[in-house]
C-alpha cells in the first residue's frame, strides 16, 4: 500500500496556515447565525494545523488508504475547526462549508458524522468517547501488523469523563505505542475555569500514573508542536503517548481569551470586524 | 467441533457461546471477542486467538467504545458480559458509538430477567426496552441454548449491531428438535400450535410457556406458543396471523418489565395495524425492585410464574369472540 506521506512545511508556513484557519473560522462565525464553539476551536487551531499539515500521514485524494493515520476528534464540538483545517489541506471546499454549515442536509454539522461526511474517520460529539474508539482502531492496526498511528484530540475538560481513564488503562495494558492522545489543555470547561470547581492538577502526572509517556508542549507555539510530533516514538513502542498542549481558550482574539462567555457564540458584523482586527494585531506582534 | 445434544436436554448456553465463537474465529479472521472481566466461558476463544481476545477489566464503557473502534477498523467485535451493566453503564456507547454509525458490533450477555439471585443490581429488566429504542439495533432474547450458536452464526453477515440476551445460561433446556423449526433472525417461532389463544414469549420463559400450554391441553384448550426471540425487527405478520387464527386472544409472558418489553412491542403492532383483539394480557415484572430468591420463586412472587400463566390463558379463552 502506498504511503500517504506527510506534507513538508516550515514552522513559518504552519504559522501562516494557522492564521488562515483562525481567519476562516471567524468569518464562518460571522456568517452563521447559530452558535459556534469558537473558544475551543481557537484553542485547538494550532494543534489541528500541526496535525493535518505536518504530523498526520493522510491524503485527501485517497481517503480510504489503509496506510493512512487515523484521526479521532474526541472533542467533537471543535468539528468546524477540523472541517476548515481539512479544507485547507484539500479534503473539503471551504466555501461549501460556509455556505451550508449547520443547515438542513449539510454534511457539515456541529459535531462530525462519518456517515454524512466521508473523510471524517469517526462520528463523535459526546465527550469522553474518542479515546476508547481510538484504542479500538489502534488494536485493529496492531493486530494486522500495520504501522500507521491513531491520533485523538481531547479537550482537558472531557478528561473528567470516567470512560477516558478506562480507555487509558486499556491502552497501557495493551501496550499501544501506535496510539497518541493530544490534549487541548485550555483550562476552561463550559461554565468554569479548570481548578476552580474541578481540580485537574497534577495533570501530566495523572497520565504518567496511568503508564503513559507524556510530552508537554506549548499548544500555540508551532515550533513546540512540531518538536512534540518529531519526538513521538515509533509505533512499535510499548506505551501510548499523550501530548499535553498548554493552550488558551479563544486564542488569537483578545476579547475571547480566558473568557467564559466565548465557549460558544456567534459574531455580529461589528464583533467580526473587532475579532479580525484583534487576530491581525496579534499576528503583526508575532512577526515583529 | 460440532456440539451434540438431544431435545429436552439441559445444556449451558454459555458453553455454546464459547464453542461457537471459537468455531467462528476460524472462519472469520476479523472476529474479536471483548469482555469486561466476564471471560470464563470465553477461554476456548482466548486460547485459540489470544491476539483477538481483549479483557478490559471492569470498564464497560471502554469495552463497548473499543469494540466500536475495532468495528470502524473493519473487524467484527463481540462484546460478552453481564447485561445489567452492558445495557445501562455502556448504553450511551452502544447508542452513540455503535448504533449511530451502524457498526457490526454484537452485544451478548447473561442475567436478562430476574435470574441468578443477585438482586436488583444484577438483574437486567429494562434492557429490552432500552435496546429496542435504539435506531439500527437488532434485539434478540434466546431461551434455547443451541439456538444461541445459530443466532451468532447468522449474525456474522449482519452489517449493523445486534443485542443477544440470555438468562443465566448455565442450565437451559434444549427446546427445539433440530431441523423442526426455521430459526431466522426477525422471524418468530411457533413453538407449539393451538387455535384458542396465542401466548407470546421469549428467552427463559419459553419453557414455562410450553409447560402452561401442555397443562391447558388437558382441558381441551389449544394454546399457540410463539417464541418471539427477535423483538426488533418484530415479526408483524406472525402477530397479525395469530390474531386471526387464535380468536384475537393474546397473552404475553416475559422475564422483563411488563411495560417496555415484548408486550409493548406487540401492543404497538396491535395499535398500528388496527387489530381487533378479544383479550390482551401481559405477564411480566411489575414496577418493583424484585429482591432475592430463586428464579422460579421470583416469578411466582411477582405474578408471572407458571400458575399465573395458566390462569391468564384460562381468562383469555373465557373471553368471547372478537366483535
Amino acid at each position: 500500500m502506498a504511503d500517504p506521506g506527510r506534507p513538508e512545511h516550515s514552522v513559518a508556513e504552519l504559522e501562516e496556515l494557522a492564521y488562515e484557519l483562525r481567519r476562516k473560522l471567524l468569518l464562518l462565525c460571522g456568517t452563521y447565525e447559530g452558535a459556534v464553539h469558537i473558544g475551543g476551536d481557537l484553542s485547538a487551531a494550532d494543534i489541528f494545523t500541526a496535525l493535518y499539515h505536518y504530523g498526520l500521514r493522510v491524503d485527501p485524494s485517497d481517503i480510504a488508504n489503509p496506510a493512512r493515520d487515523r484521526f479521532v476528534l474526541s472533542k467533537g464540538h471543535a468539528a468546524v475547526c477540523m472541517y476548515i483545517t481539512m479544507a485547507l489541506r484539500g479534503f473539503f471546499d471551504y466555501d461549501d462549508i460556509v455556505a451550508t454549515y449547520g443547515q438542513l442536509d449539510s454534511p457539515y454539522g456541529m459535531h462530525p458524522c462519518k456517515v454524512q461526511l466521508p473523510g471524517v474517520e469517526v462520528s463523535t460529539g459526546s465527550l469522553g468517547h474518542g479515546l476508547p474508539l481510538a484504542v479500538g482502531l489502534a488494536l485493529g492496526a496492531r493486530g494486522r501488523g500495520e504501522a500507521h498511528r491513531v491520533v485523538t484530540l481531547l479537550g482537558d475538560g472531557e478528561t473528567g469523563e470516567g470512560s477516558v481513564w478506562e480507555a487509558a488503562m486499556v491502552a497501557r495494558s495493551n501496550e499501544l505505542g501506535n496510539l497518541v492522545a493530544v490534549i487541548d489543555r485550555n483550562r476552561q470547561l463550559m461554565t468554569s475555569f479548570a481548578e476552580e470547581r474541578v481540580v485537574f492538577e497534577p495533570y501530566p502526572d495523572k497520565w504518567r500514573a496511568f503508564g503513559w509517556d507524556v510530552i508537554e508542549a506549548d499548544g500555540h507555539d508551532m515550533a513546540s508542536l512540531v518538536a512534540a510530533i518529531d519526538s513521538l516514538p515509533p509505533t512499535d513502542h510499548r506505551r501510548p503517548t499523550v501530548i499535553i498542549c498548554e493552550t488558551v481558550k479563544g486564542k488569537g482574539v483578545d476579547f475571547m481569551e480566558h473568557n467564559l462567555a466565548w465557549h460558544a457564540g456567534s459574531l455580529s458584523p461589528a464583533d467580526l470586524e473587532r475579532a479580525l482586527a484583534a487576530l491581525d494585531a496579534g499576528r503583526s506582534k508575532e512577526l515583529v | 467441533m460440532p456440539v451434540t445434544f438431544t431435545f429436552g436436554e439441559m445444556l449451558s448456553a454459555r458453553s455454546i457461546i464459547g464453542s461457537t465463537l471459537a468455531e467462528l474465529g476460524e472462519t472469520h479472521d476479523n472476529l474479536w471477542v471483548l469482555t469486561p472481566d466476564i471471560g470464563a466461558t470465553l477461554v476456548e476463544f482466548r486460547e485459540k486467538f489470544p491476539e483477538r481476545f481483549l479483557d478490559v477489566g471492569l470498564a464497560e464503557q471502554a469495552c463497548v467504545g473499543v469494540a466500536a473502534g475495532l468495528a470502524y477498523d473493519g473487524n467484527i467485535p463481540v462484546v460478552s458480559g453481564m447485561l445489567p451493566f452492558l445495557s445501562m453503564r455502556a448504553l450511551e456507547q452502544i447508542r452513540t458509538d455503535v448504533c449511530y454509525p451502524n457498526l457490526p458490533v454484537k452485544i451478548i450477555g447473561t442475567h436478562g430477567g430476574l435470574v441468578g439471585n443477585g438482586g436488583s443490581t444484577h438483574y437486567a429488566v429494562e434492557d429490552l426496552g432500552l435496546m429496542c429504542s435504539l435506531t439500527n439495533m437488532t434485539v434478540t432474547s434466546i431461551g434455547d441454548p443451541v439456538m444461541v450458536g445459530e443466532i451468532l452464526r447468522q449474525s456474522m453477515s449482519m452489517t449493523g449491531p445486534i443485542y443477544i440476551r440470555l438468562a443465566v445460561g448455565k442450565q437451559d433446556m434444549v427446546l427445539y428438535e433440530p431441523g423442526r423449526h426455521e430459526i431466522r433472525i426477525g422471524k418468530g417461532i411457533v413453538a407449539r400450535e393451538g387455535a384458542d389463544v396465542t401466548l407470546f414469549t421469549h428467552g427463559t420463559t419459553v419453557a414455562q410457556a410450553l409447560e402452561a400450554a401442555e397443562a391447558l391441553e388437558a382441558d381441551g384448550v389449544g394454546v399457540r406458543v410463539v417464541d418471539m426471540f427477535t423483538l426488533k425487527p418484530i415479526d408483524e405478520e406472525l402477530i397479525v396471523h395469530s390474531a386471526e387464527e387464535t380468536g384475537g386472544r393474546f397473552v404475553v409472558l416475559e422475564d422483563h418489565l411488563a411495560y417496555g418489553g415484548l408486550a409493548s412491542r406487540i401492543a404497538d403492532v396491535v395499535a398500528d395495524r388496527g387489530l381487533r383483539l378479544t383479550s390482551f394480557e401481559r405477564l411480566g415484572i411489575p414496577q418493583v425492585y424484585a429482591g432475592f430468591g430463586d428464579d422460579e420463586q421470583l416469578r411466582d412472587k411477582h405474578g408471572y410464574g407458571l400458575s399465573h400463566t395458566i390462569a391468564a390463558l384460562r381468562r383469555a379463552v373465557e373471553a368471547g369472540s372478537p366483535a
